[in-house]
């Protein structure tokens, strides 16, 4: 009963947003009852650009920021779980206030240089900011993975005369698997909501990702607020994480609970 | 220091070895030799720099002084990779995302040997080590036993120059653990290369090695055969540190006579005592029955408790016991070092 409740809870708004998108306008703003329609999905479809112009850019940011972020955050977590103890404490701590650090503060000055650097209306440069803030949090992430991963096991592939490009791709990699999933995701999942460094950053609508896209969909008529379009594009626009968390909750979960108890 | 070894020594020679972190010195001017095909063990407890040799022997830490030569080579400042050797972990360290197969191969495969090489030597090493059936498994999906002919497997695959193993035996039960030292000691014998084996346990030490090399604090405390450590222990440490039940030390002022359990004889109370032996009245606290023999814990007063070990049980209640005096072996009592011309007379 309490799990039905908490199911109820958690699945309500999305149900309630999948309902919305596909009842009439009329119905929705209660000048009509009933009548079920599929128009607010063609015309955010067929519309100019297509929506899924704007669910395929933020899939080039998303893949583009978790690469470049893992390919940072990987040699950053396993540096500081070889170098000493000491020194990684210190490092650590440094990387934990920038995990915590307000990235609104940082708006302004990104601002300046995107346009100091032409970065502005470039779909891939707002990876760097991306990648910039998920870093700390993905470097924690693969720290404490790394440092599950007995030492043992790098010395046994050392003395079997692994170098260190083998020893990450047949050793420590493949166990770093469920930890390397649940950052990516972390980091794919922050890049797919995040709202005002593209908004300031992007401004030809066919280069916008999905949360400024469904600003201007929210906020294209003064008179009538577009329930039926905005619940639709609110539904398009989730689909895709639903489907990865589905494909890869059972990596996600070991890999977020890693660590929690000793093996 | 090397300079008793004889021109062109094939073995694992250490020379002065020394490794320092900080302050702490974890092995010092540490010296010995091991012949290829011999088996040396080195003994003793947690934190005595047995483990921090084998490291430097292996290359994965760096001697502060010294150096390591492997037949006739030195080899103390090579990388682990180019010293050719092969090192069982206690933890085994087997990848645990692979096969036993892809265990065993991998090093191979990165090497760059041909599929067919590679293929060959698998399967010689997997018939030699019963592993033909478990090939597809996980290291997760085998027993202990199973896991330790993986890395045993695994460091014979590698033909190594030189055989390190860190006490392989002390995740195993210990009837495994009887069972498999005679089985190991074959295996090893049969690669014809120095081996280094790390160990705590002094049964294994005993029954495994031909030679014991006894560490404390990082120094080379003795190194002979087990028979030598047993009988003519150069200090109270490591006369301690072998034999079970271990020696019985009886106080003397200024000295402390080491006796072992088995020299010890119990008679009854106030019986006179022969020509060339001693005594010492006591009441038994205790026995330990251990079927084919008896320890007797006998207290004697301003003594520790004193083992007995003994083919019958004494009765209860207050009885003398007694040795040969040339049986005991005498340590001055503050530094723990044997005094000159004790024990000599041991039976044998």
């Amino acid at each position: 009963m309490a799990r039905l409740l908490l199911l109820l809870w958690s699945l309500g708004p999305m149900l309630w947003q999948l309902v919305s998108s596909l009842r009439t306008s009329d119905a929705l703003s209660g000048l009509a009852s009933g009548g079920w329609t599929l128009e607010h999905y063609r015309q955010l479809l067929q519309g100019d650009p297509p929506f899924l112009t704007y669910l395929l850019n933020s899939a080039v940011v998303g893949v583009c920021s978790t690469a470049l972020t893992l390919a940072l955050a990987v040699p950053c977590a396993y540096a500081l779980t070889r170098i000493g103890r000491r020194q990684a404490r210190s490092l650590t701590l440094l990387v934990a206030a920038a995990a915590a650090f307000p990235a609104v503060l940082l708006f302004l000055a990104l601002l300046e240089l995107a346009r100091d650097w032409h970065l502005a209306n470039q779909l891939l440069a707002l990876s760097l900011p991306y990648a910039g803030l998920c870093l700390p949090l993905a470097i924690l992430l693969l720290q404490a993975a790394f440092a599950d991963i007995p030492i043992e096991l790098e010395e046994a592939a050392l003395i079997e005369g692994m170098g260190l490009w083998q020893r990450l791709r047949w050793v420590l990699l493949p166990l770093l698997a469920p930890a390397m999933a649940s950052s990516a995701l972390l980091v794919f999942l922050f890049s797919w909501n995040e709202y005002p460094i593209a908004l300031t950053w992007l401004s030809r609508t066919e280069l916008l990702t999905l949360a400024p896209a469904m600003a201007r969909i929210a906020g294209s008529s003064v008179y009538t607020i577009p329930y039926g379009a905005f619940a639709a594009a609110t539904v398009l626009g989730s689909a895709p994480l639903i489907a990865l968390m589905l494909l890869f909750q059972r990596q996600i979960i070991s890999g977020l609970t890693q660590g929690a108890i000793k093996g | 220091m090397s300079s008793s070894t004889p021109a062109g020594f094939m073995g694992l020679e250490l020379c002065a070895l020394s490794r320092q972190v900080g302050s702490h010195t974890l092995v010092d001017q540490l010296s010995l030799q091991v012949a290829p095909g011999e088996i040396l063990a080195l003994l003793g407890p947690s934190g005595c720099g047995k483990s921090s040799t084998l490291r430097l022997i292996a290359g994965l830490d760096r001697a502060s002084s010294g150096e390591i030569r492997l037949g006739g080579r030195v080899i103390t400042a090579l990388a682990p990779a180019e010293r050719q050797v092969a090192m069982v972990f206690q933890s085994y360290a087997l990848f645990p995302h692979l096969s036993v197969e892809r265990n065993l191969s991998l090093g191979m495969e990165l090497r760059g040997l041909a599929k067919a090489e590679i293929q060959h030597q698998l399967e010689q090493v997997l018939a030699l080590m019963q592993l033909e059936g478990l090939r597809q498994r996980k290291p997760a999906e085998l027993s202990g036993g199973q896991r330790q002919r993986v890395a045993l497997a695994r460091a014979l695959i590698r033909r190594p120059a030189l055989f390190l193993l860190d006490e392989p035996m002390s995740n195993l039960d210990a009837q495994l653990r009887d069972n498999l030292r005679a089985e190991l000691r074959t295996l090893l014998r049969s690669t014809g290369v120095p081996v280094v084996y790390v160990t705590h346990d002094q049964h294994e030490a005993m029954g495994l090695a031909d030679r014991i090399a006894v560490l404390r604090e990082g120094r080379l405390q003795q190194l002979g055969t087990a028979e030598t450590l047993y009988r003519d222990p150069t200090n109270r440490f490591v006369a301690r540190f072998l034999g079970s039940p271990s020696i019985n030390l009886i106080e003397r002022g200024e000295e402390q006579l080491g006796l072992r359990p088995e020299l010890l004889e119990l008679a009854e109370a106030g019986s006179p005592v022969p020509q060339g032996w001693e005594a010492l009245e006591g009441e038994l606290s205790h026995r330990e029955w251990l079927g084919d023999r008896v320890i007797s814990h006998v207290h004697c007063p301003g003594q520790a408790s004193l083992k007995v070990l003994s083919r019958e049980a004494p009765a209860d209640g207050a009885l003398q016991l007694r040795w040969r005096q040339a049986h005991a072996l005498r340590f001055e009592a503050r530094s723990g070092k044997r005094l000159p011309g004790s024990g000599a007379a041991h039976p044998s």
